[in-house]
């Protein structure tokens, strides 16, 4: 630990070219990369273009896999409901991303602050939806949107006023967004106070001498410093917002109005499951793999060139 | 570090026996080898009466000994089958709803055990047999049906001045009774993702989605029965005379529990399954027969049901398929099942029937079990699903709660589901003409 | 840029006097009353589930939502007694899907990462890009040809189905990569090569202690995401004896039509699911280094 901060620039010297012990560290890392990402992901490839047809004749004709060249690309990109689904994933994370990353950058700036009461508190407390697993918020979250046992209809209702239900029309997005900010708050938070943390006082004791006002610190010192921690952040909530499934699959039987296909993974899960389509689920896949890459490329290269430099 | 070498190791070891434990029982094809030892069946199968049926089983036949395991309900398990089967992974039997068994058979999953089903047709009701029989190959046994019927509150019917509607129409007129008699109750639920209750009251009209002739299939959601299925509700809804909202949340269960949702016209399953959410109001409830188009029919469908399937992967088809039948028709599998809330398949088994007491959830009715019998007699005989159900249903969920939802034309809805379900066959291959 | 992600040990910032200022004394109540709120808003369906779960079924629809019920012993005992006692069994698999899992995955990763942080070999680079391409995957677009390549070797349905795809994590390397970059200076590898040790021996006595706080940040990122995954098991997987918590309660829901869904069962159940990892994160929480994540921009 401490060596780290006496030196940090000769730490970050390599120790000179060798090929054998290198490897052999990276040995059980390389084979697992290979066995289940690498493999998995040609074959997903290979999967995509494939399909099953009808071999044989007959009404109840066996089906059997087949080379069907671009055919599941072709379907995946005219699917009105995959295009639709991404539009709500759209919508979503217009609303997710932002309040998820605002909120922790805010609770991260507040809690770096002189004379807090209680912050330890308030710290644990916002990190602890991080230990709910996803299935489980969803739940909780679903319980708390149902009229009949949300609080906040009991509330409305006892003071006279109608019932909202949260789980339909424009509503619903909120709802689920709600959802994985509420999972995701914390951990950015933690991330971003860790760094916050790590920004040396005397940067900023000077302007404070000056009688700068925290507000003026916060916007001009501390978001400027941690700013390669926010890029992050953002990045995952990025790629996590691409990845949304688990939130609107366990509320779809809470609600009619999230269909089978309310964003793109929910439509490659049915794809592959309900309707054993498992090559036009690998079009698809590949498809939103690829895109996420993109995006989180464009992403890197509009917000920092200098961002995961490698060495 | 080193602190925490011990505990670690004891992890280990802990993981190991376990890994050592689990990886002999699980995978399939799962028999031994031919050397008189006992054979080992692995059996998927969902729901509480199944556990004990094997139980009794294996005691009775120590040369064949079946393994359950329980890989999820209807959905989840058939989906699994699927992969299962491609991955040559799969148990030697499994249960698998009526509905999905064509799409299981052009899967690969379910094996034709025509030349061991001797004598076993006779054992059901012509309307039973033909939901596991396709293109005269026998491809499951029967083990439980779902007649539709209505399972009502007759307490709050009572109260509210409501006699029992014997056709359609009066059951839109009892609707409209009971949103008068109280703005907060409705006499049913039109569930927008309810595909099996829509399919069924559509093959009572007269309704018949897939069809098949020679090598052919046809296919019609859209017939003059099915839409008049979908405007009759299309009604209801408009005139908010039901609730349009999914069955079985808890929402639903809270107000059928507070007497909000006087009926559900589905399976004879009902009962049980309204026991498991209802329970405090249990002792109100009984059960009619489904209404009908016209006075003095008495057709109803199936909702639901399921049959035992030997699988392609299955080492020793001829154990498997003797395990199936005496699951489908044996009398100590038929007591057990009755004594878990099932309707068995087999005539011999809904006999038996008689003899038991009523569902808990209407122990007063004491008729209940005659009047089953009686709806079980009249079910349609031909009914016949596609190879692509699980489309259809996916399909009729997301059309559905969308036309309810906006306010679009019900109808339209099941020409969309009609759309897919044809492009759908198109692509893997079938021959086929949309109606 | 640079000097801001410098690791340092955490407090000893606030040894600074900072100036005494009235003034502020004020402008703290805000910042406080705003935490607090955040707090709330995160504690609320915390609550809800220890609350519900001390309601009998019947008072679940019935009583306002946050107030407790009568039926937490009989909702304990019932819970227990699921499939005879496959609750339990659950959450035993769960303990050695995460535990087991993440501890193999530090050491992997921890490996790994040193590896690519002190040694100059050729391909470098090419494993580096490799893995952060990995970070960028979607791990469900992954499950499917998983399930099918671990049905070929014949593991599908087993714990190994689970487990192995969760030792490799990219981020996990990631993380430990740029952890041994800054914490395991250069300079000591070297002496202790002088003296006489060779590349293992350097790794198990020098370096790794260095990496011990990196390495419990990894193992508990990678803990709580295995303890948290649910579509992986659920595919691989047909044995309810074999889920873990995830899948389990998730079963609970979903019993298919004929069955009606257990919602006590799965209140009282995810209630004491997340007891305990709530209380490992209390205790654990001053062992997480999470600058490491923003640290790994600098490179």
């Amino acid at each position: 630990m401490s060596a780290a901060t006496d030196a940090p620039s000769l730490a970050h010297r390599r120790v000179r070219r060798r090929w054998g012990a290198p490897l052999l560290f990276l040995l059980p890392a390389g084979l697992l990369f290979v066995a289940f990402l690498a493999i998995p992901i040609g074959y997903a490839l290979y999967l995509s273009f494939r399909g099953m047809r009808v071999s044989g004749g007959g009404p109840f004709g066996l089906r059997q896999e087949t080379w069907v060249g671009l055919d599941n690309y072709v379907a995946a990109f005219t699917d009105p409901e995959l295009v639709a689904g991404l539009g709500r994933l759209a919508i979503y994370g217009i609303i997710a991303v932002p309040l998820t990353l605002g909120f922790a950058l805010t609770f991260a700036l507040l809690l770096d602050l002189p004379r807090l009461r209680g912050a330890r508190f308030s710290r644990t407390a916002i990190f602890i939806p991080y230990a709910v697993p996803g299935v489980v918020a969803t739940l909780l979250w679903g319980f708390l949107y149902l009229p009949s046992t949300s609080p906040g209809n009991w509330i409305l209702e006892r003071v006279g006023l109608g019932g909202v239900d949260v789980l339909h029309g424009g509503m619903l997005f909120g709802s689920v967004a709600n959802i994985a900010i509420w999972g995701g708050v914390g951990f950015n938070m933690i991330i971003l106070f860790t760094s916050l943390r790590g920004i040396p006082t005397e940067l900023y004791e000077a302007a404070r001498l000056d009688g700068a006002s925290e507000w003026d610190i916060a916007y001009r010192i501390k978001i400027p410093l941690v700013g390669p921690a926010l890029v992050l952040t953002g990045l995952f909530a990025l790629i996590g917002t691409l990845q949304v499934y688990g939130e609107p699959a366990t509320l779809r039987p809470m609600t009619s109005a999230i269909s089978q296909t309310w964003v793109p993974l929910m439509t490659i899960y049915r794809d592959a499951f309900t309707r054993d389509n498992l090559s036009l689920a690998a079009a698809s896949s590949v498809a939103l793999a690829l895109g996420t890459l993109v995006v989180s490329i464009i992403l890197l290269r509009v917000t920092q060139k200098r961002t995961f430099g490698g060495s | 570090m080193m602190r925490r070498t011990a505990p670690v190791i004891t992890a280990l070891s802990a993981v190991a026996l376990t890994l050592a434990a689990c990886s002999s029982g699980s995978g399939s094809g799962g028999a031994e080898p031919d050397d008189g030892g006992p054979i080992t069946l692995d059996y998927w199968a969902w729901g509480t009466a199944q556990q004990p049926m094997v139980d009794a089983w294996n005691a009775a036949h120590p040369d064949i000994q079946v393994k359950r395991t329980d890989a999820g309900g209807g959905t989840d398990s058939s989906a699994k089958l699927v992969t299962a089967t491609r991955a040559e992974n799969a148990p030697d039997v499994a249960l698998v709803e009526y509905n999905t068994l064509p799409a299981m058979i052009v899967a690969g999953v379910a094996q034709d055990i025509t030349e061991y089903s001797n004598g076993l047709e006779s054992e059901f009701a012509p309307g039973v047999w033909s939901q596991a029989t396709f293109d005269d190959a026998t491809y499951g046994v029967p083990q439980d049906a779902g007649p539709q019927a209505l399972t009502y509150n007759k307490a709050r019917f009572d109260e509210l001045g409501i006699d029992v509607p014997k056709t359609w129409d009066e059951f839109a007129e009892a609707a409209e009774k009971v949103h008068e008699a109280d703005p907060d109750t409705y006499l049913t639920t039109f569930p927008p993702d309810g595909f099996g209750g829509v399919a069924a009251f559509a093959q009572q009209a007269g309704g018949q989605w897939w069809s098949v002739d020679g090598d052919a299939w046809t296919v019609d959601f859209d017939d003059d029965a099915s839409v008049a299925v979908a405007d009759y509700w299309q009604d209801l809804v408009d005139r908010d005379l039901v609730s349009a909202e999914p069955l079985l949340t808890p929402e639903w269960n809270a107000k059928v529990n507070d007497g909000e949702i006087l009926s559900w016209p589905a399976g004879l399953w009902a009962a049980g399954v309204l026991y498991g959410v209802a329970e405090q109001s249990a002792g109100d409830w009984a059960m009619a027969p489904l209404p009908q188009w016209e006075e003095g029919d008495s057709a109803v469908a199936f909702e639901g049901g399921s049959a035992l399937v030997v699988t392609t992967s299955a080492e020793h088809p001829e154990a498997a398929a003797e395990f199936a039948r005496w699951m489908g028709t044996a009398e100590e599998a038929h007591a057990i099942q009755i004594e878990q809330g099932q309707y068995p398949a087999s005539l011999a088994g809904q006999e038996l029937t008689l003899e038991s007491e009523p569902p808990l959830l209407m122990p007063k009715q004491k008729d209940y079990w005659e009047t089953a019998a009686e709806i079980a007699r009249t079910t349609i005989p031909e009914i016949s699903w596609g190879p692509n159900v699980n489309v259809a249903s996916s399909a009729y969920q997301d059309a559905m709660s969308k036309a309810v939802a906006d306010g679009t034309p019900l109808r339209d809805a099941l020409t969309a589901v009609e759309a897919e379900v044809v492009d759908d066959m198109k692509t893997t291959g079938f021959e086929v003409t949309q109606k | 840029m640079s000097t801001a992600t410098t690791p340092r040990p955490v407090g000893t910032r606030r040894l600074a006097i900072e100036p005494a200022r009235p003034a502020s004394r004020r402008g703290a109540v805000l910042p406080s009353i705003v935490l607090f709120l955040g707090a709330l808003y995160c504690l609320v369906p915390v609550a809800w589930v220890l609350v519900a779960s001390t309601k009998s079924s019947s008072e679940l629809f019935s009583t306002f939502t946050f107030l407790p019920g009568t039926g937490l012993l009989e909702n304990l005992s019932d819970l227990f007694a699921y499939g005879d006692g496959q609750y339990v069994q659950w959450a035993l698999n769960s303990v050695i899907f995460a535990g087991v899992g993440a501890l193999l995955c530090t050491l992997v990763s921890t490996m790994a990462g040193y590896a690519l942080a002190k040694y100059d070999f050729p391909g470098r680079q090419v494993a580096f890009y490799a893995i952060l391409g990995g970070v960028l995957l979607p791990g469900i677009t992954l499950a499917i040809p998983q399930y099918l390549l671990m049905s070929k070797i014949g593991l599908a349905g087993t714990y190994w189905s689970v487990l192995l795809p969760c030792l490799i994590s990219p981020f996990g390397i990631f993380l430990a990569r740029v952890y041994a970059a800054s914490a395991v200076p250069t300079e000591t590898i070297e002496a202790a090569r002088i003296d006489g040790a060779n590349d293992a021996r350097v790794f198990v006595s020098v370096a790794l202690p260095m990496m011990v706080p990196g390495m419990v940040t990894v193992f508990l990122l990678q803990f709580v995401g295995i303890w948290n995954n649910f579509l992986l098991p659920f595919i691989m997987l047909s044995d309810e004896r074999m889920y873990p918590l995830t899948v389990g309660l998730y079963t609970l829901l979903s019993k298919g039509s004929g069955t009606p869904s257990l919602y006590s069962l799965a209140i009282i159940g995810a209630a004491v699911a997340i007891i305990p990892l709530i209380a490992m994160m209390l205790v654990l929480q001053r062992y997480w280094r999470l600058d490491l994540i923003s640290g790994g921009l600098k490179g």
